[in-house]
């Protein structure tokens, strides 16, 4: 800090300071005199309300499992408008916040529909959703937000597995509509758990092929659902991991030319076992269950901690250790920054409590 | 609570797009020097890149990360934490190309040390009050504001730049600077609704962008003519000449001189917003597609 007065060496590597930064730096001098003068004040930051109060309207049944919610404003308002391919954040009664696709009418300024599975084995927000929240409730939502671009082009494949098929459905409806040249591959675990077939039943049968599990197996390949890709195809793909995963594999050797997908949620931690963390400069101690990370438990207690990945490769959220040993598992540090450095997105401790500089 | 969406600019374009980096990796070892063939100076225009952005994107990371706490905006938090991440790795894929050339010989420390002169020391903290501190602060997020329009210009051309690949440019290159240029577009608008949300006056934003163009063209004029000097092909025999500039312009192989003027004073309308410009729809095109980004680690 504040060697600014010391400008760097010339760069032909002559004996003073370079004479240009040393006029650099007396024009950030300026500059900063300028920003510290006396006239106009600094508006005050306005807080930005986001939220959405909406009310259930409607509840219907699309599938083994799958409801959709059809959502309106509680005051009956227009809706914020969305493209194919945005989610709304809703909170749940619990406070738990789940995303969901959009996959109603773009068109329709009045309504928003999502389509939710029930989960059994799942977080609880499925469940939450299915078992307590009825007609009539009021439901405050964020968004939307757009996770999965739709862009537009002359050739489309849709790739949708299961409920995967909620961003992909209006895509499929813009696509048809547009007068582009698309297919959509469906799969799911069987015809009676596969979601808005109906829906799906009004556009063009030679472009629609469902591919049930109990029918066609669970696709072996990524190849096997590029096989209906036109010639220079822009795909869209939403389902399981390893659906995602082997279509990625496999694009290079498809017809298809670029890949859009869209997973639902970070990926599982494996072999996670509950530790403690200490946050030395707030005074808390934090237990991080198993299955969740540490930075999920810190950003309870510190809603403004820096983090962006969440998969351990960009660094944004790395943290000083002052004790305890760290279960590495990120791709971002090196072994220098290893002794004393953890992002704390992805990696965890080896032993019971990590003491971190928060 | 209803009244919030910025633009309803027709379906075409995606808009409120989710920010999220990209693991990418690019493998220089067979990177050419003259990387353009048989063009040096295109060459080096392209590579002051790598020399400005390291050390500026760290310094965009690290102002943005402290003026995450002052924002009252959930959905902006949002957009600046996933730019955060971005700009991180875009700092990181062009130190691999510094690191590389480091291991060919090619030594471009003195000018680097001078860049990170400016950002760390000139353009970094002060021991000041917190009140000025935060000014301070604020007032250098109104320059990343204005870089930030900047860079989307350039990312814009990048995309838009077939010259270069009928001139065999090399496709790695040609993928970093349109994957970067493509992140730049697509996360155009956060540097600005971060300065106005923070602050917002039109005189701080425009006198931003008229300190820094200049500033920002004399570093790119003195970075090429460094390039030049230091590389071991030219051996200081060709220098950099404007008319070599115009040249090249003129057969689309860098961005002409009346875009960047023009892109640059655009800025400094009191109507400008980054969402008026440029095409998200083609960037994340070529997100989809291009090699580093489709390759990244799932």
């Amino acid at each position: 800090m504040d060697d600014y007065q010391i400008p760097p060496p010339d760069l032909r590597g002559r004996a003073h300071a370079d004479r240009m930064f040393r006029m650099l730096g007396a024009l950030v001098t300026g500059y900063e005199w300028l920003a510290n003068g006396a006239h106009s004040r600094r508006p005050s930051t306005q807080r930005v309300d986001r939220d959405l109060n909406l009310v259930v309207d409607e509840i219907r049944i699309e599938g083994q499992n799958v409801r959709s919610y059809r959502l309106v404003a509680a005051g009956g308002e227009k809706l914020p408008s969305w493209q194919p391919g945005c989610h709304l954040d809703v909170l749940l009664p619990t406070g738990r916040r789940r995303q969901y696709s959009l996959c109603g009418d773009p068109r329709d300024r009045g309504s928003y529909r999502i389509a939710v599975r029930r989960i059994d084995t799942g977080a609880g927000g499925s469940r939450e959703l299915h078992d307590s929240v009825g007609t009539g409730c009021a439901l405050t939502v964020r968004g939307p937000r757009n996770g999965f671009p739709y862009v537009r082009a002359d050739r489309y494949l849709f790739i949708a597995g299961g409920i995967g098929i909620t961003p992909i459905l209006p895509m499929v409806k813009q696509a048809a509509a547009d007068g582009a040249q698309w297919q959509l591959v469906y799969t799911g675990r069987s015809r009676a758990s596969m979601p808005f077939l109906d829906e799906l039943s009004a556009l063009d049968p030679a472009r629609v092929r469902l591919r049930p599990y109990d029918e066609f197996g669970f696709p072996a390949s990524g190849s096997e659902l590029l096989q209906y890709a036109p010639n220079q195809a822009t795909v869209y793909c939403c389902g399981p991991a390893p659906i995602i995963a082997n279509v990625r594999r496999d694009l290079p050797d498809s017809a298809a030319q670029a890949l859009h997908f869209e997973r639902f949620t970070t990926p599982p931690i494996v072999d996670g076992r509950p530790f403690e963390i200490a946050l030395t400069r707030s005074n808390r101690v934090l237990t991080v269950p198993a299955d969740r990370s540490a930075l999920d438990v810190i950003r309870q207690q510190i809603p403004d901690i820096a983090y962006s990945c969440q998969r351990g490769f960009c660094g944004t959220c790395r943290s000083r250790v002052i004790s305890g040993e760290v279960d590495h598992r990120d791709r971002v540090l090196t072994d220098g920054e290893r002794t004393d450095t953890m992002t704390i997105c992805v990696s965890r401790s080896r032993g019971d409590r990590i003491v971190l500089d928060l | 609570m209803f009244g919030h969406h910025r633009n309803d600019k027709g379906r075409d374009d995606p808009d409120d797009l989710v920010l999220e980096p990209r693991d990418v990796t690019f493998d220089w070892s067979n990177l050419p020097t003259h990387w353009v063939p048989d063009e040096p100076l295109v060459t080096h225009t392209c590579n002051v890149l790598h020399l400005l952005l390291p050390a500026g994107e760290r310094w965009f990371v690290d102002l943005f990360t402290r003026a995450v706490p002052l924002i009252k905006d959930d959905r902006l938090r949002e957009d600046v934490l996933g730019f955060i991440g971005q700009e991180t790795l875009h700092a990181r894929s062009h130190q691999g190309v510094l690191d590389h050339w480091k291991t060919r010989g090619i030594d471009t420390d003195p000018y680097v040390a001078q860049i990170e002169w400016m950002f760390r020391a000139a353009l970094g903290d002060r021991e000041l009050p917190a009140k000025r501190r935060e000014e301070w602060l604020i007032e250098r997020l109104a320059i990343v504001a204005a870089i930030e329009h900047i860079t989307a210009t350039l990312g814009n051309w990048a995309l838009n730049s077939p010259a270069l690949d009928a001139a065999k440019a090399d496709p790695t290159m040609l993928d970093l600077l349109r994957w970067h240029g493509a992140e730049e577009v697509v996360h155009r608008a956060v540097a600005f609704d971060l300065f106005t949300h923070l602050d917002g006056r039109y005189l701080h934003r425009a006198r931003a962008m008229l300190t820094t163009a200049p500033i920002m063209l004399w570093l790119w004029v003195r970075g090429i003519a460094f390039l030049m000097r230091t590389d071991p092909e030219l051996g200081g025999r060709v220098k950099p000449r404007w008319r070599h500039y115009f040249r090249a312009s003129r057969r689309h192989l860098l961005p002409p001189a009346h875009q960047l003027v023009g892109q640059t004073l655009n800025y400094c309308r009191p109507s400008y917003h980054p969402s008026k410009e440029f095409s998200t729809g083609q960037a994340v095109a070529y997100l989809a597609s291009s090699p580093a980004a489709t390759a990244a680690a799932v």
